[in-house]
């Protein structure tokens, strides 16, 4: 990879970063009012795949979508209002942190884990059908892979040659569940050989074997050749949510020796080493942190969703 | 005197699982999370240090093959307490709990019985938008075979559950999100609530209020509000909503001849109007007035709690709909 996309992809992770610290921030100050998920430590996931996406590729989320949501392009701002339900929210401010629809950047994110693996065939069942060169990225879990709907997601779309990526962001947990106690195969990838789709396994942390694996997928898809499964192996840093008895599932060790294989920290230290300067670095992240601000700043003035909101667009009435 | 206890609604169904789990060996618990975590409201915490990893299961995340486990292990002699962590993915379950579950005792000529408790929870008041939040009873009132709970404060629930344990239907026991830190004080000593049985929760004489889960401490409160204006208001819990004890309702009904049904889910096609049409069918003559009611509005649970305690049921709209009743 050239020095030119890896610096895009670092400061990609970057404003992902500080973006969902500061978030949790705004959940503690009770600004983010449902269930926040963490991002930490999966920032190379968000950033080596969603980026790639063009604005009419679709990408579907589940309930910890935020930074795949700005990856993609969606703006700081109307996630954030979106999070703190306000009007300039992606939904309306109707949605909050879990559940969100961004139309204008075909977003589609919802907390029923599991669902959005066969909402995503359909998806590139359309795309298919109608000839064009549009693909569907499909965010889920371990845990996600659990559910019926990964299954029946996948035979079809690897049936009909959809033109899907599945991305199972494997982050060793689902809410306490560690992987190897609810998955019967190992690794996680193995279970595209089911549906006749090449194995691929990540490390999920190093951002540019990430972003290599995925762009191959893209292609093949655009192509019209057809679905892949990907596997991205990273770590959950903090709590399912904030606050969760994390002593329940893992030792702090275990979350410490993760820590050491920072996404970011991994990145960075290739481009030291590629010759790019750290106080360049640092200026560019000081100016991503500033522009944060200044959109958390913005968000905090608007208003929030009203009623009349909240009872419209329930049905659209029937034509007399 | 019996000795009491304080308790919240989530320890009280502890107290309950770990007596039934005592009582019975076959007995068990599967759900996510409800070992190690003892469930996303603790209701069922150090119970799998207690019993170890048969009796407490944690699984993977796959709502079907829960229930399907449910139905296929109470088949075969076991009586599983299976949990779905929110209503709104019982979605995926839906498949076992009615095509199998509610069907099969049936199908057997009454030879296999179904004795699991589906535990769920539902409802608004913690902010978690449309896909967290929602009211789905009504599905299964409307599926013959299942029994359906609805348990609205601690003393309630504790009862409730061991009863529903106890029972061989499947039995949809669905609790409030809202009600898992509610208080109350309850008997050390065990005691059981029969299921199919109403709860005059307050005596009084000029019009009966049925509310269910969450909404009866709302219907209380808009009660005691309006004792102040001299309106004198009976509040009725029905506890289960099918069986439903058409007896109670009905009894207080012709005492007061005004009727006013309460529930946070919306009204069309809904349990509400099972329970209006029960008042209209067995008093309509000693009715002064058509029963009316005080419902969830028809759309998707918004986000936050301004916008989402606007499109449920609260006090005022209660006392609103009953002072309009008694035109005063
Ligand atoms: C169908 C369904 N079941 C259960 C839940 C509750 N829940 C929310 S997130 C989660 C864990 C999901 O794990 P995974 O898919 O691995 O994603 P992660 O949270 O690790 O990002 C669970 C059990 C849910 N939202 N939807």
């Amino acid at each position: 990879m050239n020095t030119v996309t890896q610096l895009t992809l670092y400061n990609k992770m970057v404003l992902l970063r500080h973006f969902d610290d500061m978030c949790r921030k705004l959940k503690m100050e009770d600004l983010i009012w449902s269930g926040y998920h963490p991002y930490t430590g999966q920032e190379a996931v968000a950033a080596g795949c969603c980026s790639q996406l063009k604005q009419d590729d679709c990408l579907l989320g589940n309930h910890r979508s935020h930074c795949h949501a700005v990856a993609k392009g969606t703006s700081v701002r109307a996630m954030l209002a979106e999070m703190m339900g306000r009007q300039s929210g992606v939904s309306g401010g109707l949605g909050g942190a879990m559940q969100f629809i961004h139309a204008e950047n075909n977003l589609f994110c919802g907390s029923i884990v599991g669902s959005n693996i066969p909402l995503a065939a359909g998806m590139g069942m359309a795309f298919k059908d109608q000839q064009s060169h549009r693909v569907v990225m499909c965010m889920f879990g371990d845990g996600g892979s659990n559910t019926g709907s990964f299954h029946e997601g996948l035979n079809l779309a690897a049936l009909w040659k959809l033109p899907v990526i599945y991305i199972l962001e494997n982050n060793q947990f689902a809410e306490a569940m560690p992987v190897a106690e609810s998955v019967a195969c190992s690794p996680l990838s193995k279970r595209a050989r089911s549906y006749d789709l090449e194995e691929i396994t990540v490390d999920g942390n190093d951002v540019v074997a990430v972003y290599n694996a995925v762009a191959r997928a893209i292609s093949k898809a655009r192509a019209g050749e057809g679905t892949s499964l990907i596997e991205v192996l990273t770590y959950r840093i903090r709590g399912h949510y904030m606050g969760d008895p994390e002593e329940t599932y893992r030792t702090k060790e275990e979350v410490d020796k993760w820590k050491e294989k920072d996404p970011i920290k991994l990145c960075r230290s290739q481009l030291l080493a590629n010759g790019v300067a750290a106080n360049e670095l640092d200026e560019m992240e000081s100016m991503i942190v500033k522009e944060l601000h200044e959109d958390k700043s913005w968000v905090l003035q608007q208003p929030f969703a009203t009623f009349e909101q909240a009872v419209r667009h329930v049905w659209i009435p029937l034509e007399q | 005197m019996t000795e009491t206890q304080v308790v919240t609604y989530g320890e009280a169904l502890g107290q309950a699982y770990r007596e039934e789990m005592l009582r019975d060996e076959n007995v068990y618990l599967i759900g996510e999370d409800v070992g190690r975590w003892g469930s996303l409201y603790r209701s069922s915490k150090g119970l799998l240090a207690q019993f170890g990893p048969k009796r407490v299961k944690d699984a993977p995340l796959s709502e079907a093959a829960i229930a399907g486990c449910a139905v296929g292990s109470a088949a075969m002699g076991m009586r599983p307490i299976a949990e779905i962590m929110y209503i709104d993915f019982i979605t995926i379950a839906m498949d076992q709990i009615v095509n199998h579950a509610a069907k099969w005792y049936q199908l057997s000529n009454g030879k296999v019985k179904m004795p699991i408790v589906f535990r769920t929870q539902g409802g608004a008041g913690r902010r978690n938008s449309s896909q967290h939040s929602q009211s789905l009873e009504n599905w299964f009132v409307n599926i013959p075979g299942l029994v359906v709970v609805m348990p609205s404060s601690p003393y309630e629930i504790k009862g409730l559950l061991k009863s529903a344990v106890r029972d061989n239907n499947p039995v949809m026991f669905i609790e409030h999100k809202s009600l898992y830190f509610a208080k109350e004080e309850i008997p050390i000593e065990e005691y059981l609530i029969p299921l199919g049985v109403a709860n005059v929760k307050r005596e009084g004489s000029d019009v009966t209020v049925i509310a269910t889960s969450w909404m009866v401490s709302f219907a209380i409160n808009a009660a005691e509000q309006l004792q102040k204006e001299g309106i004198s208001c009976e509040v009725i819990d029905p506890r289960t909503l099918w069986p439903l004890d058409k007896e109670t309702i009905l009894r207080s009904v012709e005492k007061t001849k005004h009727c006013v049904v309460v529930t946070e889910a919306p009204a069309e096609g809904g349990w509400s109007a099972e329970a209006a049409a029960v008042v209209f069918e067995g008093c309509f003559q000693l009715l002064k007035k058509p029963v009316t009611r005080v419902t969830g509005m028809r759309t998707g649970i918004p986000y936050g709690s301004v916008l989402e305690m606007q499109v449920i049921p609260n006090e005022e709209k209660i006392v609103k709909a009953i002072r309009n009743l008694l035109n005063k």
